[in-house]
């Protein structure tokens, strides 16, 4: 026994040494990591610099009319910055955005809509009124949507529970399988009339520290392009451009 | 000769192996995702950029990816992994196209079965998940067979999706739950959130930490949209079957360093 409390002490002593190793290893990797976060930081922001001032051509003009809808999801850190959301749609407006739903999931934005309309010149609140309804007035403003978590899972339960009485009206409900009820067209409907606005948004900008839809309502993020715009705090015009620029070229199958 | 290239050729594997498996070591000092999504595209892509013959080629090539990176996850430790084999919209493409990928399909499930009985699979477990009433009736026995066989098995979950759409799916959970509401007499005729979440294809796993999507794309593609909220997107320009060892560590550390949040977001109220 007492022979093999040195081996024991040895090989714990070992088994230490070995998983500090791995730890500094680990460490060190998360500091290369980061490193190269940095350096494709300061290109990109290098880059959004020269296009803000207008030194790269690609992105001196933009085909606008391809993006329909605009979704931009805020970490609802950054949404209590209303300073920084009200620059941002006025950057949108500049670019020729026409639609732009602005999510955060606690409903922050929600709470402070009317001072951020307030604030965005030519703003307007955005109705479900669909495609048809674009007054002269609205042509040069911009329509504001504003979301939140409550929108989603919880708005598809209501309009569950919309087409649920409309199956218990059937008159064998237990043994009717629900094709004329339980269909996607009948969901949007559903949705429209729990208040919901049922549009996909064509492209989603992600202003947090990591590229997540943060429970954008789910219904509607089939086809969406997401891409992450890194913190609102030191957002840029650049990157805003090079990012609506990029959409405009991408080629949708819809996995056909 | 070839003996020496025989010889050669397996001790570069060996190197290989222990390389990799150390790396995973340095890897799993930090948190590991528990559950892993992958959208596997660019499978078409990577047979044009090859050249490469016949309507299925990219989708066999892709098939080995899927090989290697089970494997990887098996090694790491990831407890679930979710591979986005076959989407609703592409039953739209091509009918010759649509054929291979589902002969295709089954010949590796065949194939899947044949390892299951002889015990190669280690202790994988596979499930499919969506509207496998879609597939064709050869396919659908085959993929309940080869559940059967690994439903005891205790080590990774490997979830393929197929006939699949995040908006088929809540519209089929949602008649699901109506259904079971009108079956049942006792509970009060209004659906709550759960009722409608288990019915769900995917309620089977925990929402995914990490999805990854190969092939450059921005987008979800209709995929898992109600269960990621709080995940990670990450999308690599590789090619489906040119993902390897070091796309799937860059994804990891990547939901390394932002573990915390995504945490601090998992605790937040959820939607």
């Amino acid at each position: 026994m007492d022979s093999n409390e040195p081996m024991l002490l040895l090989s714990s002593r070992i088994g230490q040494i070995g998983d500090l190793g791995l730890d500094l290893l680990w460490r060190f990797l998360h500091i290369v990591v980061s490193l190269f976060h940095i350096v494709s930081g300061i290109f990109e922001a290098i880059q959004s610099y020269a296009i803000s001032l207008g030194l790269i051509q690609k992105y001196s003009s933009v085909d606008i009319e391809k993006l329909r809808c605009l979704a931009v999801v805020l970490d609802i850190e950054v949404a209590r910055d209303v300073a920084k959301v009200v620059e941002l749609l006025q950057w949108l407006k500049t670019i020729g955005v026409k639609q732009v739903g602005l999510f955060d999931s606690q409903g922050l934005l929600k709470k402070s809509k009317d001072m951020i309309l307030e604030m965005v010149p030519g703003s307007t609140l955005l109705q479900e009124t669909g495609e048809k309804d674009i007054s002269p007035d609205r042509k040069e403003g911009i329509a504001i949507e504003f979301i939140s978590s409550s929108d989603n899972k919880e708005a598809v339960v209501k309009a569950a529970n919309i087409l649920l009485k409309r199956h218990l009206k059937t008159s064998h409900p237990e043994k009717d399988e629900g094709n004329n009820v339980f269909t996607e067209s009948h969901l949007n409907e559903a949705l429209r009339v729990v208040g919901e606005n049922v549009h996909v948004p064509d492209l989603m900008l992600v202003y947090g520290p990591v590229r997540s839809h943060l429970g954008f309502p789910a219904w509607r993020l089939r086809y969406t392009e997401i891409v992450h715009m890194g913190s609102l705090k030191y957002m840029r015009y650049g990157s805003l451009l090079k990012a609506i620029h990029k959409f405009t070229g991408v080629r949708q199958n819809y996995g056909v | 000769m070839r003996e020496h290239v025989g010889k050669s050729s397996k001790l570069f594997n060996g190197f290989t192996s222990i390389m990799r498996r150390f790396i995973f070591k340095v890897l799993c000092v930090g948190p590991i995702p528990n559950h892993i999504s992958f959208i596997m595209d660019g499978n078409r892509r990577f047979a044009k950029k090859h050249n490469l013959q016949g309507p299925d080629a990219g989708h066999r090539a892709g098939f080995v990816s899927v090989t290697y990176v089970l494997q990887y996850c098996q090694e790491i430790g990831v407890p679930y992994v979710t591979l986005y084999a076959f989407g609703i919209d592409n039953f739209k493409r091509e009918p010759e196209e649509v054929k291979c990928m589902m002969d295709l399909m089954l010949e590796k499930i065949e194939l899947t079965i044949d390892q299951a009985i002889s015990g190669n699979l280690k202790d994988l477990k596979v499930i499919f998940a969506g509207d496998l009433n879609l597939l064709n009736e050869r396919l659908k026995v085959a993929a309940q067979s080869l559940m059967e066989l690994t439903e005891q098995n205790r080590g990774l979950v490997a979830v393929v999706i197929v006939a699949y759409s995040t908006s088929h799916e809540i519209v089929q959970a949602i008649r699901e739950s109506c259904v079971r509401k009108c079956v049942d007499g006792d509970s009060p005729l209004v659906l709550e959130m759960s009722d409608v979440e288990e019915c769900m294809y995917t309620s089977i796993v925990p929402d995914p930490d990490l999805v990854i999507r190969s092939g450059g794309i921005d987008r979800l593609s209709n995929f898992m949209t109600w269960q990621s909220s709080r995940s990670l997107l990450h999308t690599t320009a590789a090619l489906w079957p040119e993902l390897g060892l070091w796309h799937l560590v860059w994804a990891i550390l990547k939901f390394q360093r932002m573990h915390d949040y995504l945490q601090k977001k998992k605790k937040q109220k959820l939607d």
